[in-house]
């Protein structure tokens, strides 16, 4: 028997206004200055028609036409909680209702979807950790055994740590880099510590989230069919299909057929003897290590080259995030809340992101998602914030 | 293949982006093996062609300056006699003997038409600038427009410096789009030297190139940071520019440098820390290319052709001076940013090649011979 297991990762950021060189020190109150509340508003109920409310629904409904044998996990970033708290509180509704099902897992992560693993120090990470715990708690009443860092962001370092802090299991990319010839399919631990790791798929993850709507690729178009005998095909304990959560309705539309895709993937799968589906709390429990895995330097599920250099990759991005750790220090020190809140919304990796300047292949990618016309504006942008930041805390 | 090209400025006598683009297209297209004849005006400086598929053929003694509007908006004048002269001059001159002629802007029109009627070659226009352009949209004069709307009717295929420029084209002198092709300039890349704390505008002082919007965004960038800007070029815009600068109480760290040779051009784009274009109508921009090939980040004009094809720069509204001070404020002080900028445009500039605009221009000839 060979399980599917389906995680999707459910995140907004707090995007941020256009903030000038003149700008810088006139202002105190960084919240409403810093982030452009009415683009994010409208963003979040775009991305909640097309996706969050008719996706959740769907799943609800797939869950319960198959009596609990369709299962799928998810893992919600604060910044997400905390805008459906605010605009559209009946989407947290749907997701209580999944989880009353049974049949659903929730994830942890950084409370702020934050590099915060990149730190010299873990405890900024440890905190953003205890406050999604403690968000979890509040909101479902759960408490999650599973860890994903943003962007599935992983190494030795951060194994450690979420075993201490009492993790089973960690999530990060099946990438040949730490795998060599080794497969995916099964759970390894990591060299260091006593967890389970969970590998992504990537190319059958991605066969979905980047290439369900390409015309030229072979596998187009992918039915729920199609798809569920390469699945059955697959030799291992485990498939991890792990994707962005808005592929379903907002990078793939509606028009791409993608919801008839999801509507009958369940049926499709199960129609297979060697299939069936888990939760990653099950995965842990069910099945054991095969072997370790080594990663001195941090991976992640990004780009070409599932390191950290889409974050970190040029000099722009070094620079800010050394001055935000230097920030961060003062804050600290000076214990003003407000501004510990603010500076934690800047840790969010999608303002990194957004200031790549990766090739075109990527680029074009990051180019999609980003409020920028070209990555230096971002810079900019974000880089006068600092100073505004910086400012305060002197 | 065997064109005779139809300009009126090459170096080492230029004024604008046509005489680069003229040098490199034609070195691009001899270096591919076809014959060139370039006719241009004879001035006072000689033009000599070191490639044996190039004939550089001077004709009369025409001096003209064709961007330099007059200021008084009278047609008459030397400098439109001049033009009429030299277009019948080359009337008489070119013979049947060319596959295709290839004329560029208006000033070179009647005789581009009159020589395709007399010998039924085919004629080729490249439009580098509109009056539209040429005007800042504000009162384009009639005049111009019929010549270049008769020029545009009459060619066989029109090469657009951009987008931009083909929807001009086709919007405003209601030609049909599918003989006209787009080729993006290109540039000799200039090279890189120390940077000093210098804010650049270069390029012709009239209304068209935006230079006041340049002093209005130094006014604002002196208030935080202590840099000089840096004026390059003439125009009939220069006396009130200088008023400005005084006006605004800035003249101190402005310089206006006047005509600069091009040894003196590729020197400023070198040692400046930032370039701004911030053109009102701009078909292509050139000049963005160079001080780009010179490891210089660059600002320019959103419209700008350039900023249709070239990634690595910066863009703002001409008119937000707030916008264009923010951006070079954020140069002057991050450096991180003009690094980055400066390696990125260097890597991008590559692709921007004379060689691949010869290519472009031989499929629009194959089109038609």
């Amino acid at each position: 028997m060979t399980s599917v297991c389906l995680y999707f990762e459910v995140h907004q950021p707090m995007r941020l206004n256009r903030f000038s060189v003149f700008n810088i020190g006139k202002d105190n109150d960084s919240f409403s200055t810093y982030f452009d509340h009415k683009l994010n508003q409208n963003i979040f109920k775009k991305v909640a028609d097309k996706c969050y409310i008719p996706m959740t629904k769907l799943l609800l409904d797939l869950i319960n036409k198959y009596d609990g044998k369709f299962k799928v996990s998810f893992s919600l970033t604060g910044t997400f909680v905390e805008y459906c708290e605010r605009f559209m509180p009946s989407i947290l509704d749907i997701f209580k209702e999944l989880l009353k099902t049974g049949s659903v897992d929730l994830i942890e992560e950084t409370y702020f979807h934050s590099l915060s693993a990149l730190f010299d120090s873990l405890d900024e990470f440890e905190e953003q950790v205890q406050m999604h715990r403690q968000m979890m708690n509040r909101v479902f009443g759960y408490k999650p055994k599973i860890f994903r860092n943003t962007e599935a962001i992983y190494d030795n370092r951060i194994a450690k740590k979420i075993e201490e802090l009492g993790y089973k299991g960690i999530i990060t990319e099946g990438t040949e880099k730490i795998l060599g010839w080794r497969s995916p399919n099964f759970l390894y631990k990591p060299v260091n510590s006593n967890i389970k790791v969970l590998l992504r798929h990537y190319k059958l993850s991605d066969d979905v989230g980047f290439r369900f709507s390409a015309h030229g690729w072979p596998g187009f178009p992918l039915t729920a069919d199609k798809y569920s005998h390469w699945l059955s095909n697959c030799e291992g304990d485990i498939i991890n299909l792990f994707m962005d959560y808005e592929t379903f309705g907002e990078h793939q539309w509606t028009e791409t057929g993608i919801f008839d895709f999801v509507r009958h993937f369940p049926g499709e799968t199960l129609k297979h003897k060697n299939l069936d589906f888990v939760t990653v709390g099950e995965a842990v429990e069910r099945y054991n290590t095969v072997g370790d895995i080594d990663v001195p330097w941090a991976i992640s599920w990004a780009d070409e080259e599932r390191d950290v250099s889409t974050w970190l990759g040029n000099d722009m991005q070094v620079t800010c995030f050394n001055e935000l750790k230097d920030i961060g220090q003062r804050i600290k020190e000076q214990g003003d809340k407000d501004l510990l809140y603010v500076w934690r919304l800047l840790q969010t990796s999608d303002h990194f992101y957004y200031f790549s300047t990766k090739g075109f292949e990527d680029g074009n990618v990051h180019a999609y998602f980003s409020p920028y016309d070209v990555p230096y504006d971002g810079f900019i942008n974000y880089m006068n914030i600092l100073q505004d930041l910086k400012q305060k805390v002197l | 293949m065997k064109i005779a090209m139809i300009g009126w400025e090459y170096p080492p006598f230029k004024v604008g982006g046509l005489g680069t683009h003229c040098y490199g297209l034609t070195h691009s297209l001899a270096d591919k093996n076809l014959t060139i004849d370039f006719y241009m005006p004879k001035t006072k400086y000689k033009s000599r062609s070191d490639n044996k598929n190039l004939n550089i053929i001077e004709v009369g003694e025409t001096e003209i300056f064709p961007y330099d509007r007059p200021e008084a908006k009278e047609l008459a004048g030397q400098f439109f006699e001049s033009v009429s002269r030299y277009n019948d001059l080359l009337v008489q001159k070119i013979k049947g003997n060319y596959d295709l002629i290839h004329c560029h802007d208006w000033l070179t029109m009647k005789a581009g038409i009159q020589i395709k009627e007399k010998t039924g070659i085919p004629l080729v226009l490249t439009v580098h600038s509109t009056e539209y352009d040429r005007s800042g949209w504000l009162y384009p004069n009639e005049w111009f427009i019929n010549i270049e709307k008769y020029g545009m009717e009459k060619a066989d295929r029109i090469i657009a410096v951009s987008h931009f420029t083909k929807r001009v084209i086709v919007e405003k002198y209601g030609i049909n789009p599918e003989k006209i092709f787009v080729v993006h300039n290109a540039v000799y890349p200039i090279g890189e030297s120390e940077k000093k704390n210098i804010v650049l505008f270069l390029g012709r002082l009239t209304i068209q190139k935006g230079p006041e919007f340049f002093l209005k965004a130094a006014k604002k960038v002196l208030e935080y940071e202590d840099t000089r800007f840096v004026v390059a070029g003439i125009g009939d815009m220069l006396p009130n520019l200088i008023t400005q600068a005084i006006n605004m109480g800035i003249s101190n760290r402005v310089i206006f440098t006047g005509r600069l040779t091009e040894e003196e051009v590729k020197h400023i784009y070198k040692i400046s820390s930032v370039y701004v274009m911030p053109s009102v109508s701009e078909p292509f921009g050139i000049t963005a290319l160079e001080a780009l090939s010179a490891g210089t980040p660059t600002i320019v004009s959103k419209t700008a052709g350039v900023s249709e094809v070239f990634r690595n720069c910066l863009r703002v509204d001409f008119w937000d001076t707030d916008e264009m001070a923010n951006k070079i404020i954020a140069l002057l002080r991050y450096s991180a940013l003009s690094k980055t900028m400066s390696e990125q445009s260097k890597r991008e500039i590559e692709l921007f090649t004379w060689d691949r605009v010869a290519e472009k221009t031989i499929d629009v000839y194959r089109g038609i011979v």
